[in-house]
């Protein structure tokens, strides 16, 4: 029993840190409506650009803050010279072009930087917590709590000013031009939050694997996440981070032994399967509606 | 200049609906095929096969997947899958005693009934979803492949073909393999010219502009759907085996990885959507252009004209590689076919800048 | 579009020029180390190429082999087949006779090449333990331990530091190819010692492991074999010591490193294990030259810092025994040295430990592995500490496997 406590609460952590790279990637999608596959790529550059300052000798805090403001004027950057031209064209395109953006940021980061995995330390113990027979990682407790906070953060956002801006843009483009709200500038600001919470998953991330090109493979869990909990909802990414960390945990923990293999992948992959056969648009995503 | 289109008269009904109506169009393509005949006695075996056996193997994915994404515009994330079913269903049929040509007749067809499966998904759901849904069944086929060693062949995860010959021939030597490969890069673009004109062809095209629309006009969404995933991965589970059979000669489950069904999926989109040039020219691209590069970028620093690190030595050429991508999207999200059209069209014109059109 | 044009059609000229100018010299003794410096060995690839390169440049100081000289050629392959192909035919189009791909894809693409075309492929410490079989896989050497070879000298590394038998020994490894590779012979070492093996596999790339260390906890190992590679391994450590397990009783493949010791923390890394094939540091004579020799004068690589790493060293090691197979290939067959040359120097090579950098090896036409022998290293808090002597045990189980593989290779043709 307590085996499968400790799953779930592990699974759970897991899964929200998942979801801190997944909320980039729905707040791209809420906003301009582009599936940004290079947001795992992204998050390898946040993590590059957080190490680099800390190496740089500024304290980790310091390196955090100042790497947050860089990864927003990277993230404004990338929507203004590369994504504003497409607007328009096929999503295939859009899509192709996040992916040679991929691989381009792929190339830079290790290029420059070094392809060795990378240290980063947030001073977080190693040493379990400890309840009963469970025992829960406190790096990921960390990641989970922030992961909280940011989707608090980012639903208290959408409740400002701008926030309703952006809402309006994820209506429609069309829409808030006539109500004269400038969609280019709610893109943009959207990309650059993206950036932003790419800090956040990229450090702790980081602090767990070591900062190497591997971190832009989490963009398919994240994608999962995304998927799951409706590709446009902030709630969904909370909703969709623990279900797919406790099922990506859970079902292996009793499987794995049986079959011989490691199955979250597979997990992973009928979670989106099955998702979309079912409820296309996810737990809490807003159904299109389409016509001819 | 090139172009004589002036004093040009169809008088028949089938010359004007040739494949090529322009007689300039009829010359180069001559001149493409005499070169590609004539390839294994102009070019070294470095560059028969290292550069254009890969090139039309892949050059026939390409092919294969545009059927479905340009002309269907059904969206496939999982196409390496396809072809790796092909390629290890030829290579269990070969082993077994099957001869080759039944083994690629195997190949398309357990390709294509799974790849029916993947079609499912679309049934339900396009666009991004459809991406999603397949690049799931990648992960799927790929997790099957590794943790099966029937299919993927034991500890050390590698089967090899068998000597194998086609239509007598033994694949043994590097030209038997280029010409193989050849006819049948060759025999799909000439299926693939000639389905766009059938009434199976018009009906992908009229799904892909609004499925809802073509179901009011009588064309059967969910029957047509389905055929286009079966003829695609047909054809791509038979280059799939060719991959293996030609080129790689010995099948490993990360030749046909979640990479490469990206890759492919590069080489449609560079090349352009739906064509057929674009699939040569796209294949060509993504292919070759990493390869170019590497070797550009090594050549440089060797005799001194690059004084980087072997470190960013090796990453220069991702970047170029990432950099080109997004740079032909942003100036030409048509693609490489649109670009040799514009230049044809250019060209069609000349002296004058523009056509009446 | 005209501009780009133009650019490139001037930089292409430019490539072949240089093409031009660098075969117009002597032809050196050529090797072809073409690596994946971009994708998933970038781990490794790093510092082992800079060993390699600084090691033939260390010989070319010394004037060469009886005169001959040393040219590495260092292409990238991504890790993908294709490009292999492409950059293994090019280099032997330019002369090479040795490559090294150290990538588990491209080398298993190019084996029948490498057969076909009479040149030697070496696959030191990594992937196709069944290629020990010199009588099989004539063109293609191993060298140095396979990942069969290195479980055994883990085993046997417990069995006399507490024994074997009854004990619960955990392989927790990546779910790959490479990953489930040391468990045939570790279940017969079960079997014949009697003591309890069970396998966890996490998916890869491994940068997410808890739920497998959960359930690996509830085992209640005495020790653990952790048989990952890159950012897994880091994870895996971390996870072992949060849940519970001491870092005396982790091992760990050939794949531990001192930059996961900074990932995972030098201190918190303090007493896990792992197999070496080749010693750290720069207290060997040969180090000590590069130092003195190649490294001072400015002649090396790439970042002095990385001299004397764990896979810096191997890659020196790697290219001492290529450069004594080819001495020994110049003694006895004379120059120009071919590929079928270099596998005659190879099997030549006899108790070569490149001045202590190395266990002894010894190269015959049967065993090309050399031995397979290796000791365990224990991490101190700043460097890896050897805890045991150099030799190899159980070759009577990797020898069963190395049969059962090569004639699996064998009837494949």
């Amino acid at each position: 029993m307590s085996y499968f406590i400790e799953l779930i609460i592990n699974g759970a952590l897991t899964g929200l840190m998942y979801s801190l790279v997944a909320i980039g990637f729905v707040l791209i999608y809420k906003s301009a409506g582009v599936p940004n596959l290079a947001q795992g790529a992204v998050v390898m550059t946040a993590a590059y650009v957080v190490w680099l300052l800390a190496a740089l000798g500024l304290h980790i805090v310091v390196a955090i803050i100042l790497g947050t403001v860089l990864m927003f004027g990277f993230g404004l950057l990338t929507e203004r010279l590369l994504l504003r031209r497409m607007v328009g064209q096929p999503i295939i395109m859009i899509v192709m072009l996040t992916l040679g953006l991929e691989i381009l940021l792929r190339g830079i980061g290790p290029g420059l930087l070094g392809a060795a995995p990378k240290s980063i330390d947030l001073g977080i113990g190693l040493s379990p917590i400890i309840i009963g027979d469970i025992f829960i990682n406190r790096a990921y407790l960390v990641g989970g709590v922030v992961a909280l906070a940011l989707i608090g953060a980012a639903l208290l956002f959408f409740q400002t000013r701008l926030g309703i801006k952006l809402r309006a843009v994820s209506d429609d483009h069309v829409s808030s031009w006539a109500v004269g709200i400038s969609v280019e500038r709610a893109v943009g600001i959207s990309w650059g939050i993206a950036g932003m919470s790419a800090v956040a998953a990229g450090v702790l991330w980081g602090s767990v694997q070591g900062v190497d090109w591997t971190l832009s493979t989490l963009l398919f869990p994240a994608v999962a996440v995304a998927i799951l909990g409706g590709i446009d909802s902030i709630w969904g990414v909370l909703i969709g981070g623990l279900l797919v960390g406790i099922l990506g945990s859970v079902i292996p923990g009793y499987l794995d032994a049986i079959v011989g293999g490691g199955t979250r992948d597979v997990v992973t992959s009928l979670i989106i399967l099955l998702t979309i056969m079912i409820r296309p648009y996810g737990i809490l995503g807003r159904e299109d509606i389409e016509r001819i | 200049m090139f172009y004589r289109i002036a004093g040009v008269y169809h008088t028949r009904y089938d010359k004007a609906r040739a494949l090529w109506p322009v007689p300039a169009d009829r010359w180069q393509i001559t001149v493409v095929v005499i070169f590609a005949l004539a390839a294994p006695f102009l070019l070294s075996d470095l560059y028969l096969g290292s550069y254009a056996l890969p090139w039309l193997i892949w050059s026939a994915a390409t092919l294969s997947l545009t059927l479905l994404m340009g002309l269907a515009g059904q969206l496939h994330f999982g196409f390496a899958a396809v072809m790796a079913i092909g390629a290890y269903t030829s290579i269990h049929l070969a082993r077994f005693g099957v001869p080759f040509e039944f083994a690629l007749l195997g190949a398309g067809i357990a390709s294509a009934a799974i790849g029916a499966l993947f079609g499912a998904a679309a049934l339900r759901v396009k666009g991004l979803y459809l991406v999603m849904a397949t690049l799931a069944m990648q992960y799927l086929v790929d997790w099957v492949i590794n943790n099966v060693p029937a299919i993927s062949g034991g500890a050390q995860a590698t089967l090899r073909t068998p000597p194998s010959s086609f239509l007598l021939i033994s694949l043994e030597s590097l030209e038997v393999r280029y010409y193989l490969a050849l006819a049948w890069a060759v025999l799909l673009a000439i299926f693939f010219m000639n389905v766009k004109r059938t009434s199976f062809g018009r009906a992908l095209v009229a799904i892909r502009d609004k499925d809802f629309a073509a179901a009011v006009i009588g064309i059967d969404p969910f029957r047509y759907k389905l055929l286009a995933f079966f003829t695609s991965s047909f054809v791509g589970g038979v280059t799939g085996a060719l991959l293996a059979f030609c080129y790689y000669r010995a099948v490993t489950p990360e030749q046909f990885g979640f990479n490469v069904s990206i890759q492919l999926v590069a080489m449609v989109l560079v090349g352009g959507l739906g064509s057929i040039i674009g699939g040569f020219l796209g294949a060509g691209f993504v292919l070759l252009i990493p390869i170019i590069l590497t070797n550009l970028v090594s050549g440089l620093a060797a005799s001194g004209f690059l004084t980087v690190s072997s470190n960013l030595l090796a990453h220069l050429p991702l970047m170029i590689y990432g950099a080109l991508i997004i740079g032909f999207l942003v100036f030409e999200p048509l693609g490489l076919a649109k670009i040799y059209d514009n230049i044809r069209k250019y060209f069609l014109v000349w002296p004058f800048r523009h056509s009446r059109s | 579009m005209k501009w780009i044009i133009q650019h490139l059609f001037a930089v292409t000229l430019v490539g072949a020029a240089s093409f031009g100018v660098a075969s117009a010299q002597e032809q050196p003794i050529k090797f072809g180390l073409l690596q994946d410096f971009t994708a998933v060995y970038t781990f490794v690839s790093g510092e082992y190429n800079q060993g390699q390169r600084d090691y033939l440049t260390l010989i070319n100081q010394e004037g060469g082999v009886e005169g001959h000289k040393f040219e590495a050629i260092v292409r990238d392959t991504g890790n993908q087949p294709q490009r292999g192909i492409e950059a293994y035919n090019r280099a032997k189009e330019e002369g090479a006779i040795l490559f090294d791909f150290l990538s588990t894809p491209v080398s298993r693409a190019l084996v029948d090449s490498v057969l076909k075309d009479k040149v030697v492929m070496i696959t030191p410490v990594h992937g196709r333990g069944d290629a020990s079989d010199g009588e099989v896989f004539h063109y293609v050497f191993p060298t140095m331990a396979t990942y069969w070879s290195q479980a055994t000298v883990l085993a046997k590394y417990i069995e006399d530091h507490g024994g074997l038998e009854g004990k619960r020994i955990a392989l927790v490894h990546i779910d790959s190819p490479f990953g489930r590779e040391p468990l045939p012979v570790l279940q017969d070492l079960a079997a014949e010692k009697k003591f309890e093996l069970k396998a966890f596999g996490y998916p890869s790339p491994g940068n997410e492991q808890s739920a497998v260390w959960s359930e690996v906890r509830r085992f209640r190992p005495d020790s653990v074999l952790i048989w990952g590679a890159g950012g897994g391994q880091p994870v895996s450590v971390r996870e072992a010591i949060r849940n519970g397990i001491p870092a005396e009783n982790i091992f760990s493949v050939v794949w531990l490193a001192e930059t996961d010791a900074k990932n995972v923390g030098a201190d918190i890394m303090k007493g896990v294990k792992r197999f070496e094939a080749v010693s750290t540091g720069t207290d060997t004579p040969i180090l000590q030259r590069i130092k003195a020799k190649v490294i001072e004068p400015g002649l090396g690589a790439g970042d002095a810092t990385h001299v004397g790493t764990s896979y810096y060293n191997i890659g020196v090691a790697t290219m001492a025994v290529a450069v004594e197979a080819a001495r020994n290939a110049l003694k006895s067959e004379g120059a120009p040295l071919t590929g079928e040359k270099l596998k005659a120097g190879f099997e030549q090579i006899k108790d070569f430990s490149a001045e202590g950098l190395m266990p002894a090896i010894t190269i015959t036409a049967k065993d090309h592995q050399g031995g397979g022998a290796g000791r365990v290293s224990q991490w101190n808090g700043q460097a890896w500490e050897p805890v045991s002597d150099w030799g190899s045990a159980y070759q009577e189980l990797v020898q069963k496997e190395i049969t059962k593989g090569s004639q699996a290779f064998k009837e494949g043709k």
